[in-house]
């Protein structure tokens, strides 16, 4: 019995780092209106910026991980102004394929600067508590609180500040929008720096409670899609509740099934969400 | 650098690549359909070879069927595996569109790369299954290697009159006027679900007759020379092709293999100078794909003589 | 066979909480063999979602129609066609693939289109014929000198023409035209309307949809007159001439115009 509950209570962190991950895929699908494959990759970027400052020059986590955060948020803005808008006019399905391109090109960049082998950052090993004989890590509970304070963070930010509005306004009618006196671009750059900072932030995660390879990233995609598809293209807030069920299941998935195929259980969510409910838990239908 | 060797591996792999890249043509700028999952067709070809022709199991070995039948009887079970596979996963998927087709294909690709990786009973698990059969050239006289490249020319060759064939009838006619306006295609009679099912069903058995070929090369079947890299690698070659005409695609999948061919021949003093030159081939590929993407010389060069 | 080949009953469409079609009782109304009828309303008043119902490019939210008999909704969209039923878009849609002959060609029903004949090569037979009455047809619209050009090359006014071709390749029983005379020259209305008669005379179906009131109630058999989604008046031209409900919520601009 403390066994489910140890593997529901992982399931729940995996689920948050997921929540963190797949946001800011989730809102670019929204705003800019395609599936960016290589949302993934920012995770490895922001991962290995982070181990980077840490490990081989020596700066305390903290620093480091806002560094990261940062400067993923600016690289993905100058991917998506660079890369992706002038292509926007071609259609998602090419946005689509062209994020294949813009992966293995971050992907190989990381891998050529990085270097195969296992990294792991230099802080103080993780404090593993007890509750109910259910053991969580610090580390762990650090992800937790931040994909909550984050959700509560976009909530507000989406309801109250003028850019919130402006992306919730572009999203569902871009040309109602720029007749309403949104700007369209700036919006839009709202939205690269924002959905990139965000991987920034799951990226620091990752670092923070897993050992990163140079291929961490990739694996990442699957998962993401599978929480975006659950949650339903494009929709947010359903994506805190996809992510935790995601993650749930593929955690406790383990005690029934090899380990092997726990990343079977993202997979497999994604064919039957696509299947059974295309709209995801959301129902919101997508452009 | 061997010049011969490196031909006749262009040769072998670049045609080998090309049947897989001009049945992606015919799925995707023909048929309009996102196919994420082309790996899976080709493993599911590999493999059935590859079970097909071996001895039944032995000893310490984990897989449970061999059949150790002769050559062409695994060819025709590649074919076979992956038609069976294709009907599987396109009857329920083919009605979704776009980035929807795309990310079901992919996940199935991955549920099966996933499914191989760890069934120990299908392939071995991650070991793989070793000492695949080849066909006896002796009979014909000629060495493995100069065979192999022969037959792959052949199979591109058969593809690419099967692909015309289908296209330069009123068939292909249906199928374009699909793929540009659904809604008018269906005010004609034309049956969209049903012609997408059969262009996807159809192109995906050279592609696994490209499986058993490639498992009789290496071979060698394992789980990860079967992942998401060979599908976008194909991807990749039918865009540089300038996706549309069968010898465009074929020369892109040529270009594609001689790059890497020649990327991998050079000799690296380090393990770390291999990695980084991985790595940029890597990069300069993606870069090459995004370019062509958003510049589409194809198109402008076809609009150019189109005007003249 | 009934004298009724439309029957359209209680038809509704709704998106989300807009009633497009029918309001709260639903849209009915028969249309006779061999007639010719004219679907006219003020803009926003459901005459394409009309035709995109009949014709099964919407599913209707509750209601049925129904072709010589049959039940259309129990039918795929695809093969509606089949019964007889082809229709054009007020938006004219062409293929850019395919070359204007083609565009025609394709509209027809060719045993290449089924896998078994194009894998054994046994249609090569047919295409003769069907080239050649797609060039019939085509010559029929005006458009015989245009054969082998793109689509991209035709005016709008010729692009509905070439809609039109395409769907009499089929030879349809009965045909729906969504406003045809929309950005058609004026010199070439009297083509088009001698080219319905024709089909009229031939004894096919026609329902029409228009604006261009002077060019429709000259050769309309019937008019059913539509505002927001419901029926209005339904009559001869005389009669809805003079309808004074019609008159009001439309006719009247239009005509004194």
């Amino acid at each position: 019995m403390t066994l489910i509950a140890q593997y529901f209570v992982t399931g729940i962190v995996t689920g948050c780092f997921l929540i963190l991950a797949t946001i800011g895929f989730s809102l670019t699908r929204r705003v800019e209106g395609f599936l960016n494959i290589a949302h993934a990759e920012l995770l490895g970027v922001s991962a290995f910026v982070t181990w980077g400052l840490n490990v081989k020059m020596g700066w305390p986590f903290l620093p480091a991980g806002l560094f990261a955060i940062v400067f993923t948020a600016f690289f993905g803005l100058i991917v998506g102004r660079i890369v992706y808008d002038p292509i926007r006019k071609l259609g998602p399905a090419v946005l689509l394929i062209s994020s294949v391109g813009v992966a293995y090109v971050i992907g190989g960049s990381v891998d050529a600067l990085v270097g195969t082998g296992i990294r792991s950052l230099n802080i103080p090993l993780a404090t593993t508590y007890r509750f109910f004989g259910v053991r969580i890590t610090d580390y762990q509970m650090i992800v937790v609180a931040l994909a909550a304070l984050t959700g509560l963070s976009l909530a507000i930010f989406m309801t109250k500040t003028k850019t919130g509005l402006a992306i919730r306004a572009m999203s569902d009618n871009p040309g109602l929008a720029a007749s309403r006196g949104v700007d369209v671009q700036q919006t839009s750059r709202a939205t690269w720096l924002l959905a990139s900072g965000l991987a920034g932030l799951a990226g620091v995660m990752l670092a923070l409670i897993a050992t990163l390879s140079t291929d961490i990233a990739f694996h990442q995609i699957l998962q993401i899609l599978a929480v975006a598809i659950l949650a339903g293209l494009g929709s947010l807030y359903s994506v805190l509740l996809a992510g935790l069920i995601v993650g749930v299941a593929m955690d406790m998935s383990v005690y029934f099934i090899p380990a092997g195929y726990r990343p079977l259980i993202a997979f497999a969510v994604v064919i039957i969400v696509l299947f059974l409910r295309p709209e995801g838990l959301s129902g919101r239908k997508s452009k | 650098m061997n010049i011969e060797q490196l031909v006749l591996t262009v040769l072998t792999y670049g045609c080998l690549y090309g049947v897989m890249t001009v049945s992606l043509n015919l799925q995707y700028a023909r048929g309009g359909m996102i196919n994420f999952g082309t790996v899976a067709y080709f493993a599911a070809g590999a493999y059935a070879y590859a079970i097909f022709t071996q001895e039944p199991p032995s000893g310490l070995d984990q897989y449970a069927f061999g059949f150790n039948a002769p050559w062409w009887i695994g060819v025709l079970a590649a074919g076979v595996a992956s038609l069976l596979f294709a009907i599987i996963t396109g009857w329920p998927t083919l009605r979704l569109r776009g980035e929807y087709l795309a990310l079901t294909t992919f996940a199935f690709a991955e549920v099966f790369h996933s499914f191989l990786l760890n069934e120990r009973r299908i392939g071995n698990g991650s070991v793989g299954l070793s000492n695949v059969n080849r066909p006896d050239f002796s009979v014909i006289g000629l060495e493995d290697k100069y065979a192999f490249a022969t037959a792959a020319v052949v199979l591109l060759l058969l593809t690419a009159l099967l692909c015309r064939r289908v296209l330069a009838s009123p068939y292909g006619r249906a199928i374009d006027a699909i793929r540009d306006d659904e809604i008018a295609a269906e005010t004609v009679g034309k049956d969209i679900k049903r012609m997408r099912f059969q262009v996807f069903v159809l192109s995906s058995v050279p592609i696994g007759f490209a499986g058993a070929l490639y498992a009789m090369i290496t071979t060698l079947v394992s789980p990860n020379l079967f992942t998401a890299e060979v599908t976008f690698f194909v991807w990749i070659a039918l865009v540089l092709g300038g996706e549309h005409t069968i010898k465009g695609v074929v020369l892109g999948t040529i270009a594609l293999v001689t790059f890497e061919e020649v990327v991998r021949s050079f000799h690296f003093e380090t393990v770390r100078a291999a990695e980084i030159a991985a790595s940029v081939e890597h990069i300069m590929t993606g870069a090459i794909f995004i370019m062509i993407l958003r510049w589409q010389p194809f198109d402008r060069i076809k609009k150019k003589r189109a005007a003249a | 066979m009934t004298d009724d080949i439309l029957v359209v009953d209680k038809l509704t469409k709704r998106f989300g909480g807009l009633k497009a079609v029918g309001g709260d009782s639903g849209l009915s109304f028969k249309v006779k063999r061999g007639t010719l009828v004219g679907l006219i309303g003020p803009n926003g008043a459901g005459k394409s979602t009309t035709f995109n119902l009949i014709s099964g490019v919407l599913p209707p939210s509750s209601g049925s129609v129904s072709l010589n008999g049959k039940d259309l909704s129990k039918i795929k969209t695809s093969d509606i066609a089949s019964h007889g039923l082809g229709r054009t878009f007020q938006t004219p849609r062409a293929f850019p693939s395919l070359t204007v002959l083609e565009n025609v060609m394709v509209g027809a029903d060719s045993p290449g289109e089924r896998l078994m004949p194009v894998l054994s090569g046994a249609w090569r037979g047919t295409e003769a014929a069907l080239k050649d009455k797609a060039t019939e047809v085509l010559a029929k619209v005006g458009l015989e000198g245009r054969l082998n050009e793109t689509v991209s090359n035709l005016s709008g006014g010729e692009l509905r023409m070439l809609e039109v071709a395409r769907q009499l390749v089929r030879d349809p029983e009965i045909l729906l035209l969504d406003e045809p005379t929309a950005g058609v020259d004026p010199s070439l209305q009297g083509k088009l309307s001698s080219i319905l008669v024709d089909l009229h005379k031939e004894g096919r179906t026609l329902i029409v949809v228009e604006h261009n009131l002077h060019f429709l109630l000259r050769i309309a058999d019937a008019v059913i007159v539509l505002q927001n989604g419901e029926l209005l008046a339904q009559g001869t031209p005389h009669e809805i001439k003079n309808d004074q409900r019609v008159i009001a919520a439309y006719l009247g601009d239009e005509y004194a115009a």
